[in-house]
């Protein structure tokens, strides 16, 4: 029995993961899994092994014309973090970052009278994940509300934190597997933040970007995967 | 092995075989500050917890609301809570939403009110106030132990079990210990409405 | 009633061997897949692992319950004494004597507890092995092993490599004890967990700064697993009887080279990734990074 209410015992957010890149590869005159299936092969030939699936996914919430002026909340879910809600709120020209537990779905629910979805944007990337060394790569299809969008490569570097120690090294990694599609800088996102200590959000960040971008993109090439 | 589900379909999951714990039981009362030590004493010998003492705390807690009128002019309330340890650096934020009370018939034992709990990340203020959120008050409890700037010669004891919905027999559990505690705390359901009304 | 004693007796027991069983699951279910599950079939070693657990858990549970179905319920009251009037009392200023019952009772209890452990324990080991005789007349000044240095000495070798390299962080959980093992975190790059043994370092783990400080697991990432056995090479190369503070210094001289372990390309090939690794080896001498396959 409790005799106290005390709440301090919660679990804790955990934030350790290693800097990672994410970059789209474009598809050329491939379609999506023929482009998937040259970087899986390419990726196996280096020495990776697989190692399950991932799904990355975003709804993106709007705010009703009552409460003034116009903010999005965009909720994310990232399966390498299966307990956790990523959420970033963009007003006016701030982002705020918030990590919660699983139950913020709940609360959006709760919300939906004052926020409600925006339709035709649901966004995921989705698909095999593969070990090679300490390294971690993704290979995503993206869709945005099941149309296909295009092609995300996640690398993550699990041993290293900051973004400015290993940025040479995941480049040299990024040119050996995406050979001329690897990117020359980091991305626009981290660039401000090398010095700092990489955490699931700043993930999270990346893939809005991209997710942003494609949303905008003209129907991608038009191929639905599902 | 098999892919990752959607986190919204494992909570629809979670929802429908009831395991999520959204109902908050609750009883309330008060003593007086010259009889905390002794509720305290009969506390110890009630809890488990007898070596290691009652556990302090001292925490700040900020009540938020998201208010707007719908589209036929009727208002919409959503109350918000976020509180935070002040004595424990690296705990995560606790951000909560508390529904409506419901004080039931005489034979319910206790309130009991929809509840939504969950850790965050610090940035949760800021993310509420861009929300739109207004702050409504803000409050620090601290216990056991002396208050700041305490408002009131006694303290508040509460008595609150968080469960999924339908585990009314919690609710008789919490009757028999409040039972125990009296006469020196007369745990009950507090109506706020008719306390409004009385002021 | 000797007998019921004897029955409740092993009831409490089969229930403390229940809940520490149980815990193992919980413990060994939050652990997830550990590095001793090893690469090939690790899920199904995890699971067979599990099951057993769970198995055992079982059976306390059945012994639980035969235990509790031979106790006889009390047929009437407990006679406590004039124990009993204590709860006729409870104002606190009046006697004092609740809490100190309540205290003294856990007290006693685990004093109990503890004590037969203790006793087990030691009876295993033997403590013959100090070389210190405690007459008074015959007290060394100096001691002249390595091994066996007081505990001060240790710690200003420790303070002044602390002080040596900005940074390097050192914290130590137990300070003033003859054999310490303390934390090396070298920037934001790493961290190595050194075992002492007197002046001289008996053991060298590297490690990320998320993963735990036991001295006994390896890390989950190659590369600081190679560092690790390339800190076991130095650690021998700087070893030196005779010169122990030197060789602990030369140590971490080299040690703390390392910290451009991700950012530097090797000195030979120019390349930052060999094997899907950066440069892992430093050189004893000159520090430069090299490629374990281009030293």
């Amino acid at each position: 029995m409790l005799g106290f209410q005390n709440q301090k015992n919660v679990c804790k957010i955990i934030c350790m993961m290693g800097v990672t890149i994410l970059t789209q590869f474009p598809t050329g005159n491939r379609t999506g899994p023929e482009t998937v299936e040259v970087l899986s092969k390419r990726i196996l030939a280096l020495g990776a092994a697989q190692q399950g699936q991932f799904l990355v996914d975003c709804d993106t919430y709007t705010s009703i014309p009552q409460l003034g002026p116009q903010r999005t909340v965009h909720v994310l879910h990232n399966s390498e973090q299966p307990a956790t809600v990523f959420s970033l709120l963009e007003s006016g020209n701030k982002t705020i970052p918030l990590a919660a537990d699983g139950l913020f779905d709940l609360l959006m629910m709760k919300m939906s009278s004052f926020y409600t979805p925006k339709k035709q944007t649901k966004a995921e990337s989705k698909g095999l994940r593969y070990e090679i060394g300490d390294f971690c790569v993704k290979l995503g299809t993206v869709t945005v509300s099941s149309n296909f969008k295009g092609i995300l490569v996640e690398v993550e570097y699990r041993p290293c934190v900051v973004p400015a120690m290993c940025w040479d090294l995941l480049k040299e990694f990024l040119q050996g597997l995406l050979g001329q599609s690897a990117p020359g800088n980091l991305p626009a996102y981290l660039q401000n933040r090398v010095q700092e200590i990489y955490s699931p959000i700043d993930t999270i960040h990346q893939y809005l970007e991209h997710f942003t971008l494609f949303r905008k993109s003209p129907g991608g090439m038009g191929l639905r995967t599902q | 092995m098999t892919s990752p589900g959607s986190a919204m379909d494992s909570l629809s999951a979670a929802l429908k075989c009831n395991i999520i714990p959204n109902q908050e039981y609750l009883l309330q009362g008060s003593v007086l500050d010259q009889y905390v030590e002794v509720l305290l004493h009969r506390l110890r010998g009630l809890c488990d917890n007898v070596d290691s003492g009652p556990e302090s705390f001292h925490d700040h807690e900020l009540c938020f609301t998201l208010r707007a009128t719908n589209s036929s002019g009727a208002p919409m309330v959503l109350p918000l809570r976020v509180r935070r340890a002040l004595d424990v650096s690296d705990a995560p934020f606790q951000l909560r939403y508390v529904g409506q009370q419901e004080l039931g018939d005489k034979n319910r034992p206790t309130v009991v009110r929809s509840s939504i709990d969950m850790a965050c990340s610090s940035t949760i203020v800021d993310f509420l106030t861009e929300l739109g959120c207004r702050l409504d008050f803000e409050y620090i409890a601290r216990g056991p132990g002396e208050g700041v700037e305490p408002i009131s010669q006694s303290y508040l004891v509460e008595l609150s079990v968080l469960a999924p919905s339908g585990q009314d027999a919690i609710g008789e559990d919490m009757r028999v210990f409040a039972e125990q505690l009296r006469p020196l705390v007369q745990l009950e359901k507090i109506d706020y409405k008719r306390l409004g009304s009385m002021m | 009633m000797e007998r019921d004693l004897e029955q409740l007796n092993c009831a409490l027991n089969s229930v403390k061997t229940l809940r520490s069983n149980v815990r193992r699951v919980f413990e060994s279910v939050s652990n997830g897949l550990r590095a001793d599950h090893g690469d090939e079939g690790k899920e199904n070693k995890f699971i067979l692992e599990l099951q057993e657990l769970l198995t055992t858990v079982n059976n306390n549970l059945r012994d639980v319950e035969n235990s509790v179905s031979n106790l006889t319920p009390p047929p009437g009251a407990f006679s406590l004494g004039n124990t009993a009037y204590l709860s006729q009392e409870t104002t606190q200023e009046r006697q004092a004597l609740y809490g100190q019952l309540v205290n003294s009772y856990k007290w006693t209890d685990k004093i109990r507890e503890y004590s037969a452990l203790a006793g087990n324990i030691l009876a295993t080991n033997s403590f013959n092995k100090t070389y210190k005789t405690f007459s008074t007349t015959k007290r060394r000044k100096t001691q002249s092993s390595n091994h066996n240095v007081s505990p001060e000495v240790i710690e200003n070798l420790i303070t002044s490599i602390d002080r040596l390299f900005p940074d390097v962080t050192i914290t130590t959980n137990r300070p003033f004890v003859p054999n310490p093992v303390i934390q090396a975190s070298l920037g934001r790059v790493l961290k190595a967990i050194i075992a002492f043994k007197g002046l001289m370092i008996e053991w060298v783990v590297v490690k990320a700064h998320a993963e735990s400080n036991d001295l006994w697991t390896e890390s989950r990432y190659k590369v600081f697993r190679k560092v690790t056995e390339n800190c076991h090479a130095a650690m021998c190369h700087f070893h030196s009887p005779m010169m122990p503070e030197l060789a602990v210094r030369s140590f971490m001289h080299w040690f703390h080279s390392y910290n451009t372990l991700f950012s530097a390309p090797c000195k030979r090939c120019g390349n930052h990734l060999h094997a899907n690794l950066p440069p892992t080896w430093r050189d004893l001498r000159t520090l430069e990074p090299y490629h374990e396959e281009c030293k």
